[in-house]
């Protein structure tokens, strides 16, 4: 091809870079105005971080060294916010179950029992763990309990929609073949759709039980009980060696969750 | 046994996928349909095992005619009639066994198999039916680890479970090789000739219809083009079914 051929072709090619560099522009420009307008809203001050270096210094050489004579005193709130995982995981899975078998849209009875279950799925998932925390904190006064509960309604949100997934992503075949042998819905469910699917929601529950772990300790800090509770009432006293004791063992059961969470998931896996 | 009157299935749009189709499957007997890539083959076995509604018709099982019937009534009056697919579609995280007695679940309406149990008086039969087609040895392994002929065997045997009069075989070997599908296919036969089942076979393969069908019946834009005894089926007379496909 000749030069002469070629050069309308080679104009319009610039052209489209020049569009294309000027789109990047405002791109970059666009990014820059929405960082700067957050860092107003937020009024991010960088000489605080320096002043508040010192009252932080402050704060962790208070801490030291971590009270392990009042370890006897941990034990119990260590035990409540593992056992507030596993009561809100646990309630979170029996509620979630039937409604995912609602929103799967590959298994639902009707449609109307569809939308009325992802849209309980997606309420229970809007609202944050803390405000349910509080609500229930509200209802049934403070302690564990409410934590409990706010664990479960708040699990349903995200084990209902990824149970529903699981179920809408399994493979069919199998579950009209049993269909077609006659078998009535519940057998097809116990028999065929439960197998297919429990390793998959296991799994899935095993993750939620792993972030409930880190929930329950922050539940403490609204009243519903185990070791946020007792952070805050140390962090309220300035006993700031009984809330480093208390994170070493914090730290420790996240830690140990989530390994356990992820070798199990693993296995099933 | 099963006897397919005036059956008609037109699609939405328009499209006739079956036109009066006339067909009898007797006790006994292997019926294989051949026919090009969308000729109606698999619509007739999903209009006869009713998972598809025909627009007209009747699909006499015994006595019963399932065309009209839904729901409780369809589900009960199906049950003498087993379906193999083209893939086994096997629960695979269960065992080899309990797939074979899932074939029995319609006869049971008890709590127990709700609840995902199943009856010891099946898993014997269960044993029995994966001895007929030969892998009683691997009754206590996972489905999902069987290989495509075992697993079409196994789906066999759960087609037996659920002790049925009539065979209706989707493609029941368009997935296997050679070795396994001339294996399938007689087992087909032996269950036709020793426990009198009637079998209906979709098939693609002329030679299999050849070497173990009674009758064949070409099919060709939803219409039987022939329908005759092997013995009395010039090979001219398929090959021109998938001629005119090709042209």
């Amino acid at each position: 091809m000749s030069l002469g051929a070629a050069a309308p072709h080679l104009a319009e090619r610039s052209w489209t870079d020049a569009i294309r560099v000027a789109v990047r522009l405002v791109c970059a420009v666009a990014l820059m105005l929405i960082v700067i307008q957050a860092a107003i809203v937020v009024r991010a001050r960088p000489q605080d971080l320096i002043t508040g270096a010192y009252g932080m210094a402050d704060i962790i050489r208070r801490a030291m060294p971590p009270d392990f004579s009042k370890i006897d005193e941990v034990w119990w709130p260590a035990l409540e916010t593992i056992d507030l995982a596993i009561f809100g995981t646990l309630g979170g899975v029996i509620m979630a179950v039937p409604l995912a078998i609602l929103a799967a849209v590959n298994v639902t009875p009707s449609r109307a029992l569809y939308y009325a279950s992802r849209g309980l799925i997606g309420f229970a998932r809007a609202v944050p763990d803390l405000v349910w925390a509080l609500l229930f904190v509200t209802a049934v006064g403070l302690g564990p309990f409410p934590g409990a509960l706010a664990l479960s309604v708040h699990s349903i949100g995200m084990l209902g929609r990824l149970f529903a997934e699981t179920i809408e992503n399994m493979d069919m075949a199998p579950i009209d073949a049993l269909a077609l042998t006659g078998a009535r819905r519940v057998q097809i469910f116990t028999h065929g759709i439960i197998p297919s699917i429990l390793p998959s929601l296991l799994g899935i529950a095993l993750y939620r039980l792993d972030e409930n772990i880190r929930s329950s300790v922050v539940l403490g800090f609204v009243g519903a009980g185990g070791i946020g509770f007792e952070l805050l009432s140390a962090m309220s006293l300035f006993q700031y060696q009984l809330v480093s004791l208390l994170l070493i063992v914090t730290f420790v059961i996240v830690i140990a969750a989530e390994r356990l969470s992820a070798v199990l998931r693993a296995r099933l896996g | 046994m099963l006897r397919v009157c005036g059956l008609t299935m037109s699609y939405p749009n328009g499209k006739l996928a079956l036109a009066d189709f006339e067909l009898n499957v007797a006790a006994g007997e292997v019926v294989v349909v051949l026919g090009g890539n969308g000729s109606g083959k698999t619509t007739l076995l999903r209009c006869i095992s009713r998972t598809l509604r025909p627009s007209a018709g009747a699909i006499w099982l015994d006595d019963v005619d399932l065309a009209p019937l839904s729901g409780e009534r369809l589900r009960r009056a199906r049950l003498p009639a087993a379906m193999i697919w083209q893939h086994a579609s096997l629960v695979r995280r269960r065992s080899v066994l309990s797939n074979v007695a899932m074939g029995a679940l319609g006869r049971y309406s008890g709590m127990w198999t709700a609840l995902g149990g199943l009856p010891a008086i099946e898993r014997r039969a269960a044993y029995d039916h994966l001895s007929a087609v030969g892998l009683a040895a691997l009754a206590g392994q996972r489905a999902g680890t069987l290989s495509g002929g075992q697993a079409q065997r196994v789906a066999i045997a759960r087609a037996l479970a659920q002790q049925p009069r009539v065979l209706l075989a989707d493609e029941p070997v368009a997935s296997l090789d050679p070795a396994a599908a001339d294996e399938i296919m007689r087992l087909l036969r032996d269950l036709a000739t020793h426990d009198h089942l009637a079998v209906l076979c979709v098939l693609h393969q002329v030679e299999l219809a050849y070497g173990y069908a009674d009758r064949v019946v070409g099919i060709r834009d939803g219409r039987i083009v022939f329908d005759r005894p092997c013995t009395d089926l010039p090979r001219d007379a398929v090959r021109e079914l998938y001629l005119s496909e090709a042209a």
